[in-house]
């Protein structure tokens, strides 16, 4: 997948992937990456966990604008089931 | 009819995701195709509420009407299909035997966010969305590695730019 974002960003477009295998991200060095100590199939999370969905794409949003350095991983604090989002906006 | 090396391919994809241990031996028997020199850089270019965003999956996704992606080649199918954001939903499938897409089968958009892409439009958070997101099955190896990042990689990005699309972004399965 990052090799995909590595060429999208190369024509010009802003590009954030989602990682849920570091390693891989850390080897391909796409631009901006955020990861995800998750299982694979579930990239934003859990089926009709919509509160869930929405703030992995919302984090997705922040470090696409925020991430100033290429190649940067940014880890994003959420453990597998454990996390509570209803008390994200 | 499902060939056997097919099956058993589905059945690791799914004793990977129920137990982690197994899916940390699969990716440490896999080495990706490591990247040198200089990280493409490309900064937004229009502020979040401006712009046009498009999904990129490799999580296998597509129309029903569309070929599936090719399973037989140990390699993986360097291809890709074009979704249509207001119909994909209707009536898909995921065609990618590499990972367990149950959860997915049931809630699309764990894999391509769509729905949850429509709402931040709504609220104006986000400009829009692209009509035309795009699909690969990232399961790619030995030569078809330099067919996607020379040639279909290459082609989406050219439609994504021809969509006036500013930002993307990608998903696995």
């Amino acid at each position: 997948m990052g090799l995909i974002q590595r060429v999208i960003e190369q024509a010009g477009i802003a590009t954030i992937g989602i990682s849920i295998v570091r390693e891989y991200s850390e080897q391909v060095k796409p631009p901006r990456t955020v990861f995800l100590r998750w299982p694979f199939g579930h990239p934003l999370g859990e089926p009709h966990h919509q509160a869930q969905q929405r703030q992995v794409m919302r984090d997705c949003l922040d470090k696409l604008y925020t991430i100033a350095t290429p190649g940067t991983i940014v880890d994003l604090p959420y453990i597998w089931r454990r996390h509570d989002f209803r008390k994200e906006t | 009819m499902i060939t056997l090396s097919r099956l058993k391919n589905q059945l690791l994809a799914r004793a990977a995701t129920r137990f982690p241990i197994l899916a940390r031996k699969f990716t440490d028997s896999y080495t990706p195709r490591a990247s040198a020199g200089r990280v493409p850089w490309a900064p937004p270019a229009v502020p979040l509420a401006q712009a046009t965003l498009a999904l990129i999956t490799t999580a296998g996704i597509h129309h029903r009407q569309q070929p599936p992606f090719d399973m037989s080649d140990s390699d993986g199918d360097p291809s890709y299909r074009e979704l249509d954001s207001a119909t994909l939903f209707d009536d898909f499938v995921i065609t990618h035997d590499y990972y367990n897409h149950s959860s997915a089968d049931k809630d699309p958009n764990i894999i391509l966010p769509l729905d949850r892409l429509k709402e931040l439009v709504d609220e104006q958070i986000l400009g829009s969305s692209a009509r035309t997101h795009y699909s690969f099955m990232g399961h790619i190896d030995g030569p078809h590695i330099d067919t996607l990042i020379h040639h279909t990689a290459v082609e989406v990005a050219h439609k994504l730019r021809a969509q006036n699309v500013d930002i993307a972004l990608l998903t696995p399965g």
